[in-house]
């Protein structure tokens, strides 16, 4: 009798683990909290009610603004289309899908932008992960008449941002953009009878005013916010033959005058650039950088229009008003550049239901899913939407009708390589060292040109 | 001879769960991690290729794996040493000497080793602040002149990073040490005290080699949960590239997209870290006192 209960008692045991094991391939536990009921995708999709699709969005600065905005989009759709949606909405929605996404149990629907320092995105891209896109933008919006491609407005579905192997295909469907441009007191401005810069040789002028009002001319919350400003600078002093062939690491580019002054407005501009900034470029302190703009220590920061919500209680100099200007043109004369920064929504290539997540995708450019994102301030590719704009934003956003060229595109993926780095790790993140003086700017060119030619070497496309 | 046997087998079923979920959740997905790194793969990937030791050699030309080594050891050793020094010191000055408060400052020292890295990074973001922060205000003070030392700057980024992770140990060993310390004998201070020793012939000749064993273990303990310390304390504090160690390179490279590589580089540190333990117990073997 004792012999019979031990062996049932370890059976017992053997078994509860072994349904630990290989519970996850199965689905037979319940995965952990955060990626939710995925268990039901596993269902046959009999009819369109059975069908519940997973949907991964990062909860960024517009979901703070209206919170339950991708929740009240979600139930539009299943309203809509019967479908049910399993939302996990996250500000580090990295570190929520991840591991699940490492055992092989993807969601749907991804929304969540290339650039952030995790680089989940960039990772699907590099390992061609991602589901195409080219039926969605043919098909019919759910609700409604009209097709995906007629409401995205031209040119959004052309550049790199979208269509990451350069081969005119979109993997990738343009969602949430935003004008990126330098931020800066326009009441100081105004007090002091200053002009905002058209040239960069204007800029240096106002530097020196700076100066001797005991401030300085810039600053910038960490490197990360130079890739929208080292873009829109390759467009305004290049145009978009050297913007292009910059991005896809063309042999000598960085040769060229256009790259030499590029480096040059870089380097010079990090010498006038506020002595604290370094010590807190870093993901603690950065808003302590974005104050000293608030305070009058520094005029103009890289940044994005969230930055008004980002920083909406903190303490400022008496008489702040946000200005946002283009970068200046490289002669005088030229246009100005602004970057459009562009969040993407993407389905994994090993994503449960295709189908089903391509109507999602569809769904995101209806006029419902458009008025709701646009509560949170969130504005999509959509004909009409920046019209309806109101108080900041509206200047913000009217940027590109002050004639600034709108500079869109990024650095074109290339296979990882050990010892190579990212785009960021290369280009952007010395320029906390230009500002201490820990690299030279010799230094840093040549480890651009090194590093330019083995991401040529290993271009995807 | 029958019971034995059973009992045996009793010892072996309570034994069993702790066994197999260490294998399980332990042991396997450390020798997994040494697979991987002979592979090159993304993190999200189905596919994988073998590459035999490649990564390991990327890795030995890689000059910021070098200096993230660098770095690590650099905070290994320097925290190890300043952490140990005033764990003892403090600890033997509040079990042997008549203070006032001893609780008080017992509590004190230990409320930062229950504080979350986040929290502390936090703490030390105001400490560190470059105007008007805590820091740099009392240096005016005394200096009787505007101090503007950025602290997260190059070159003090290790510095403020050591302080930090020095802050935050301190309290746990100090409290470890305490209690070994408190078990030393009464009677032996006394005897020793007829014969005319000093206190700090007392602390060296009597204290020091009673808790000896302790501060072995402590030790090691201390060197391999710095190694995580410091990727927490950067990873929180500092900017990227700023002071990375070995840990942040590891990461790094899994969001660079190469899951492979970033795994060989974990094989390094977990065998770096066995050596420094093993080199550690080693040097630090001493014949064991008796009470």
């Amino acid at each position: 009798m004792k012999k019979f209960l031990s062996l049932l008692l370890t059976l017992a045991l053997v078994l509860s683990l072994a349904a630990c094991g290989g519970g996850n391939d199965a689905g037979t536990t319940p995965p952990p909290a955060d990626s939710g009921s995925s268990g039901d995708t596993q269902a046959p999709p009999t009819a369109a009610e059975d069908v519940t699709i997973t949907v991964a969005a990062l909860a960024s600065g517009y979901e703070e603004a209206y919170p339950g905005m991708w929740q009240e989009v979600c139930d539009a759709f299943t309203a809509e289309t019967g479908v049910k949606v399993n939302l996990i909405c996250d500000k580090n929605l990295e570190d929520v899908i991840g591991p699940s996404m490492q055992g092989g149990d993807f969601p749907d629907v991804i929304h969540l932008a290339t650039g952030r320092e995790k680089g989940l995105t960039e990772q699907f891209i590099k390992d061609r992960n991602i589901a195409e896109l080219t039926d969605v933008l043919s098909m019919t919006i759910p609700g409604e008449s009209a097709k995906v491609s007629d409401k995205i407005v031209g040119g959004f579905t052309d550049t790199s941002v979208t269509n990451p192997y350069g081969d005119g295909v979109t993997y990738l469907a343009p969602m949430f953009y935003s004008p990126c441009g330098l931020f800066y007191n326009a009441g100081l401005f105004e007090e002091k009878g200053w002009t905002v810069p058209a040239t960069w040789d204007e800029m240096w002028e106002l530097a020196e005013k700076a100066k001797a009002e005991d401030s300085y001319l810039f600053t910038y919350p960490t490197t990360g916010y130079f890739d929208a400003f080292l873009y829109a600078l390759m467009y305004s002093v290049g145009g978009a033959d050297f913007f292009n062939k910059a991005t896809t690491y063309a042999e000598g580019i960085w040769d060229t005058p256009e790259a030499q002054q590029c480096f040059d407005i870089i380097a010079k501009l990090a010498s006038y650039t506020n002595p604290v900034t370094p010590a807190q470029a870093n993901d603690q302190d950065f808003t302590q950088n974005q104050q000293l703009v608030l305070d009058n220590k520094a005029l103009f920061m890289p940044n994005g229009t969230w930055i008004v919500g980002e920083m909406a209680e903190a303490p400022r100099a008496e008489g702040f008003k946000w200005g946002m200007t283009a970068l200046p043109a490289a002669k005088a004369g030229g246009n100005g550049a602004s970057y459009c920064w562009l969040e993407q929504a993407w389905i994994p290539a090993a994503a449960p239901n295709l189908d089903a997540a391509k109507q999602f995708v569809a769904f995101l450019y209806s006029d419902a899913a458009c008025a709701i994102f646009a509560k949170g301030g969130a504005v999509q590719p959509v004909p009409g939407l920046t019209d309806n704009l109101e108080g900041d934003n509206k200047m913000f956003y009217s940027i590109y009708d002050n004639g600034a060229d709108a500079a869109m595109g990024n650095f074109a993926a290339y296979n990882a390589v050990a010892g190579l780095g990212t785009v960021r790790e290369v280009f952007l993140d010395p320029v906390n060292g230009l500002v201490n003086g820990s690299i030279s700017k010799d230094q840093w060119i040549s480890d651009v040109k090194a590093a330019s030619d083995q991401m040529r070497a290993n271009i995807m496309g | 001879m029958r019971s034995s046997k059973s009992r045996g087998r009793f010892l072996a079923l309570c034994v069993a769960p702790a066994a197999i979920l260490y294998f399980v959740f332990m042991i396997l997905p450390t020798l997994n991690v040494f697979r991987m790194s002979l592979f090159e793969r993304g993190a999200y990937s189905p596919t994988e290729t073998f590459v035999g030791t490649a990564n390991f050699k990327a890795l030995m030309g890689d000059v910021k794996f070098i200096t993230a080594m660098q770095n690590t050891i650099l905070l290994i050793v320097t925290v190890t040493i300043i952490t140990f020094f005033f764990a003892i010191v403090f600890a033997a000055i509040l079990t042997r000497e008549k203070i006032k408060g001893q609780n008080f400052f017992r509590i004190v020292f230990y409320i930062p080793n229950i504080l979350s890295v986040v929290v502390i990074a936090g703490i030390f973001s105001a400490i560190y602040k470059p105007e008007n922060g805590m820091l740099n205000s009392i240096l005016s003070l005394l200096r009787g002149e505007t101090v503007m030392i950025l602290w997260k700057d190059q070159p003090m980024v290790i510095v403020s990073v050591i302080i930090a992770m020095v802050w935050q140990a301190i309290g746990y060993y100090m409290v470890m040490y305490m209690a070994s310390m408190s078990a030393v004998p009464e009677s032996l201070y006394e005897s020793a005290g007829l014969d005319g020793a000093g206190r700090l012939t007392q602390f060296f000749q009597l204290t020091l080699p009673l808790i000896w064993t302790n501060i072995r273990t402590t030790l090691t303990f201390f060197i391999i949960s710095t190694i995580n310390m410091a990727f927490l304390f950067v990873k929180a504090m500092v900017a990227k590239g700023m002071a990375d160690v070995g840990l942040s390179f590891m990461y790094a490279q899994k969001d660079a997209g190469l899951y492979g590589y970033s795994m060989a580089a974990g094989v390094v540190i977990f065998l770096f870290s066995f050596l420094l333990s093993a080199l550690v117990n080693l040097v630090t073997k001493r014949e064991v006192l008796e009470m």
